[in-house]
C-alpha cells in the first residue's frame, strides 16, 4: 500500500488528537491537563494546515494556524498561572479536589 | 462615510459599556457623564445616517465558511429605528442621572443599558439573518438582566426571568426562518431571500412566515405571549421606557415589516397578523382599564399601541405601521419617564394613592397630559395622526370586522388614559408624601420628548419619503406632508374615529352613570385583571421550563472528564453524520 503525504499527516493529527483526548481523560494533575490540551491544539493545528493545503487556499490555513498559536500559548500561560494558584491554595494539582471547593 | 457611521451608531454604545464598567462604582459622577456622551454620540451618528440612507448592503465582512458574509444596510426602515433607539435611548439614560442617583452598582446599570441601545441599533442595520439572531439574543438578554436590576427582589428576578423565557420561544422561531432561508437560498442576506422570495416553495414560505410571526409576537409581547411585557415592570422606570419605546418591542414590529413583501402573498398570513394585532390591542385595552399600577397601564398601553402597529401590517400598510410606532416611541417615552418622575416623587406605583400631584409637579403634569393626549388620539398631536392612518389602512385593505373593534379599542384607549391622568394628577389627594416636582435631568430628557409629540408628525412627508425611495420590495408612494394631511383631515373615516375617542373620554366622565353598566361587567373586569387566563397560560410555559432545566441540572458534573467525554462523542456523531450523509 503506497502511504500518500496527506494521508500521513491525516495519521499523524489522529495521533495527536488521541494522545490530546486520551490525557484530557486519564490524567488528574492540572499541569499534565494543560499539556494534553497542548498536544490536543497542535494536532488540530495540523489538521488546519492540511485543509488548508488540500483545498488549495494554504494561505487561509497557514493564517488560521497562526490565530491558534496565539489563542494556543494564551491558554496555556493561563492554565499554568491557575495551576500555581491551586496549588497555593489547595496544597494539591489534583482536579479531583478542585471540585472539593465547591462548598 | 455611511459605514463609518453604521459602525459608530453600534459601536459607540458598547464602547461605552465597557468604560463606564471600568471607571468604577465610586466615581458616579464620571460614570453619568461617560454614559451620557456615549449615548449621545451614538444618536448623533444614526442621525447622521438618516440623510446618506440608500438601499442595498452597504457594509460587509467576509468572514467565510457557513456564516455568509455580515453584511449591514443602512436603507430607511433600518436607520429609522436606529435613530429611535439611539435617541430615545439617550434620552432615557440623561433621565437616569436624576432617576438613580444614589443606587449602588451604576456601573452594572449604564454598561447593560449603553449595551441594549448598542445591540437594538445592530438588529436593525444588519441584513445577514444569523447576525440577526445573534442581536436579537442579546437584547433579550440585557432585557433580563435590566429587568431583574434589584436582583434581591424575587419579583424583579421573576420578571425577567419570565420575559427571557418568553422572548426566547420567538427567537426559536427567528433561527428556524434563518436556517430554513440558508438552506434555499444558500445565503443569510436578507436581500438575496426578498430577491429569490417568490421562487421559493410555498410551503417553506408558510412555515417561515408564520415562524416569524411568532418571533414577533413573543418579542413585541403580543397576543398570546402578551404578559411579559407587564412583569417586566418591576425594572428601574428609564429601564421600562428603554424596553418600551426604544428597543426591545419593536423589534417585533420591525421583524414583520421588513418581511412584508416576502410573506404578504402566504395564504392566511396577513389574517393571521390581523388577527394577533387585534386580539392584542382589544384585550390590553381593557386590561388598561382596570389596572391600579401606573406602570402597569401603560404597559398594557404599549401592548395594545403595539398591536396597533401589528394590525396596519397585516392590513398592508407598512408606513402607517412605522409612522405610529415613531410617535408612540416619543410619546411612550414621555409618558414612562414622566410615570418616572412620578414614581420617583411620591414613592409608590399605585394610582390608589396618588391623586392630586398635579399641584405639586406641575412640570410633570404638563408634559404627561401632553403624552396622554397624543395616546388617546387627540388631535394635533403625532399620535392622532398616525393612529388615523392605521384605522384608514385598516378601513381601507382589511377586514370590516377588525376595523371596527379597532375603533372600539381607540375609545377604549381614550377612556383609560383619561382614568389615569385623573387618578394621579387630578381628583381627591390620598396620603401625602413630601412630593417634589421632576430634578434638572429629568426636565432635560422629558422636554424634547414633549416638543417630539407636538411635532414629530410633520415629519410624515419626509419619513414616507425616506422608505418609499429606500424599500426596493416594498410598494410604497412617497406622499408629501400636505397630502398625509389632507388624506386624514377628509376622510369621513378620521370623524367616526373622533367620535368613539370622545365617546371614550364622555365615557370616564360619566363613569357615575355608568356605574350599573359596569356592574353588570363585573365578570369580565376581573376577567382582564387575571390577563384574561393567558397569565394561567405564560405561567405554566416558565414553570416547565424552569423545571426541565432543574431535571437537567445533573449533566453538569463538573467534572472534566465527563465533560471531554461529551465532547469526543458528539465529535464522533458530527464524524459519522458527515461520513454517512456525503
Amino acid at each position: 500500500m503506497q502511504w500518500s503525504f496527506p494521508m500521513i499527516v491525516i495519521v499523524v493529527v489522529l495521533g495527536l488528537l488521541g494522545i490530546g483526548f486520551y490525557g484530557l481523560l486519564i490524567v488528574r494533575n492540572l499541569i499534565k491537563v494543560v499539556v494534553a490540551l497542548q498536544v490536543l491544539a497542535k494536532g488540530a493545528m495540523l489538521a488546519l494546515v492540511l485543509a488548508g493545503e488540500l483545498a488549495g487556499q494554504i494561505y487561509i490555513g497557514d493564517s488560521m494556524a497562526i490565530t491558534l498559536i496565539v489563542a494556543d500559548t494564551i491558554v496555556a500561560v493561563i492554565g499554568l498561572a491557575l495551576a500555581v494558584q491551586v496549588r497555593r491554595h489547595i496544597g494539591s494539582l489534583d482536579i479531583g479536589h478542585l471540585s472539593k471547593l465547591r462548598r | 462615510m455611511i459605514e463609518t457611521l453604521i459602525l459608530l451608531t453600534i459601536a459607540l454604545p458598547w464602547l461605552g459599556a465597557l468604560v463606564v464598567w471600568r471607571v468604577g462604582d465610586d466615581r458616579p459622577t464620571v460614570q453619568n457623564a461617560v454614559a451620557v456622551g456615549f449615548a449621545l454620540a451614538s444618536g448623533v451618528a444614526a442621525l447622521g445616517m438618516l440623510p446618506l440612507a440608500k438601499p442595498g448592503t452597504a457594509l460587509s465582512f467576509a468572514v467565510g465558511g457557513a456564516f455568509g458574509d455580515f453584511t449591514f444596510v443602512a436603507d430607511g426602515l433600518g436607520v429609522f429605528l436606529a435613530v429611535v433607539a439611539t435617541v430615545v435611548g439617550s434620552l432615557a439614560v440623561i433621565f437616569s442621572v436624576d432617576y438613580m442617583r444614589g443606587e449602588a452598582q451604576l456601573g452594572r446599570y449604564y454598561a447593560l443599558v449603553l449595551f441594549f441601545i448598542g445591540a437594538m441599533a445592530g438588529l436593525v442595520l444588519s441584513s445577514n439573518l444569523l447576525l440577526v439572531f445573534v442581536f436579537w439574543e442579546i437584547t433579550a438578554l440585557c432585557s433580563y438582566a435590566l429587568i431583574s436590576f434589584n436582583n434581591d427582589d424575587p419579583k424583579a428576578v421573576a420578571g425577567g426571568i419570565k420575559a427571557l423565557i418568553m422572548t426566547q420561544l420567538g427567537g426559536i422561531g427567528l433561527l428556524a426562518g434563518a436556517l430554513l432561508v440558508y438552506a434555499h437560498t444558500g445565503s443569510y442576506d436578507i436581500n438575496v431571500f426578498m430577491q429569490q422570495a417568490h421562487t421559493l416553495p410555498a410551503a417553506l414560505l408558510t412555515v417561515m412566515a408564520f415562524g416569524f410571526l411568532i418571533a414577533a409576537a413573543a418579542k413585541s409581547a403580543q397576543f398570546p405571549f402578551q404578559t411579559w411585557l407587564p412583569d417586566a415592570m418591576e425594572a428601574p422606570t428609564p429601564i421600562s421606557a428603554l424596553i418600551h419605546a426604544a428597543t426591545m418591542v419593536n423589534a417585533g414590529v420591525y421583524l414583520l415589516a421588513r418581511f412584508y413583501p416576502a410573506f404578504e402573498a402566504v395564504p392566511g398570513w396577513r389574517t393571521a397578523v390581523v388577527v394577533v394585532g387585534l386580539l392584542s390591542a382589544f384585550l390590553s385595552a381593557i386590561m388598561a382599564l382596570v389596572a391600579t399600577d401606573l406602570k402597569r397601564v401603560l404597559a398594557y398601553s404599549t401592548v395594545s399601541q403595539l398591536g396597533y402597529m401589528v394590525y396596519a401590517i397585516g392590513a398592508g400598510g407598512v408606513f402607517a405601521s412605522q409612522f405610529h410606532l415613531l410617535s408612540h416611541s416619543v410619546f411612550k417615552a414621555l409618558l414612562f419617564l414622566g410615570a418616572g418622575a412620578v414614581i420617583h416623587a411620591a414613592g409608590t406605583r399605585d394610582m390608589r394613592q396618588m391623586g392630586a400631584l398635579g399641584k405639586h409637579m406641575p412640570f410633570v403634569r404638563n408634559v404627561f397630559i401632553i403624552g396622554a393626549l397624543a395616546l388617546a388620539g387627540i388631535p394635533i398631536l403625532n399620535g392622532f395622526w398616525s393612529k388615523e392612518l392605521v384605522l384608514e389602512a385598516g378601513l381601507a385593505h382589511g377586514p370590516l370586522w377588525a376595523y371596527l373593534v379597532m375603533l372600539i379599542g381607540a375609545g377604549l384607549t381614550a377612556c383609560y388614559t383619561l382614568r389615569c391622568v385623573w387618578m394621579v394628577f387630578f381628583g381627591a389627594p390620598a396620603t401625602h408624601h413630601h412630593v417634589h416636582d421632576a430634578g434638572k435631568a429629568m426636565r432635560i430628557a422629558l422636554a424634547p420628548l414633549a416638543f417630539g409629540v407636538l411635532t414629530t408628525w410633520l415629519l410624515a412627508g419626509a419619513f414616507g419619503h425616506l422608505l418609499a425611495e429606500t424599500l426596493p420590495f416594498h410598494e410604497m408612494e412617497a406622499e408629501t406632508t400636505l397630502s398625509v394631511i389632507e388624506e386624514v383631515v377628509t376622510a369621513p373615516a378620521t370623524l367616526v374615529a373622533l367620535a368613539v375617542v370622545g365617546l371614550g373620554l364622555l365615557a370616564w366622565w360619566q363613569r357615575g352613570v355608568l356605574k350599573g353598566l359596569l356592574y353588570a361587567l363585573r365578570a369580565v373586569a376581573r376577567l382582564a385583571e387575571d390577563s384574561f387566563g393567558f397569565e394561567a397560560v405564560n405561567r405554566g410555559v416558565v414553570r416547565w421550563t424552569q423545571s426541565v432545566a432543574e431535571a437537567l441540572r445533573p449533566t453538569q458534573t463538573g467534572i472534566l472528564s465527563w465533560n471531554v467525554l461529551g465532547i469526543l462523542a458528539a465529535l464522533i456523531v458530527v464524524a459519522l453524520i458527515l461520513v454517512l450523509g456525503a
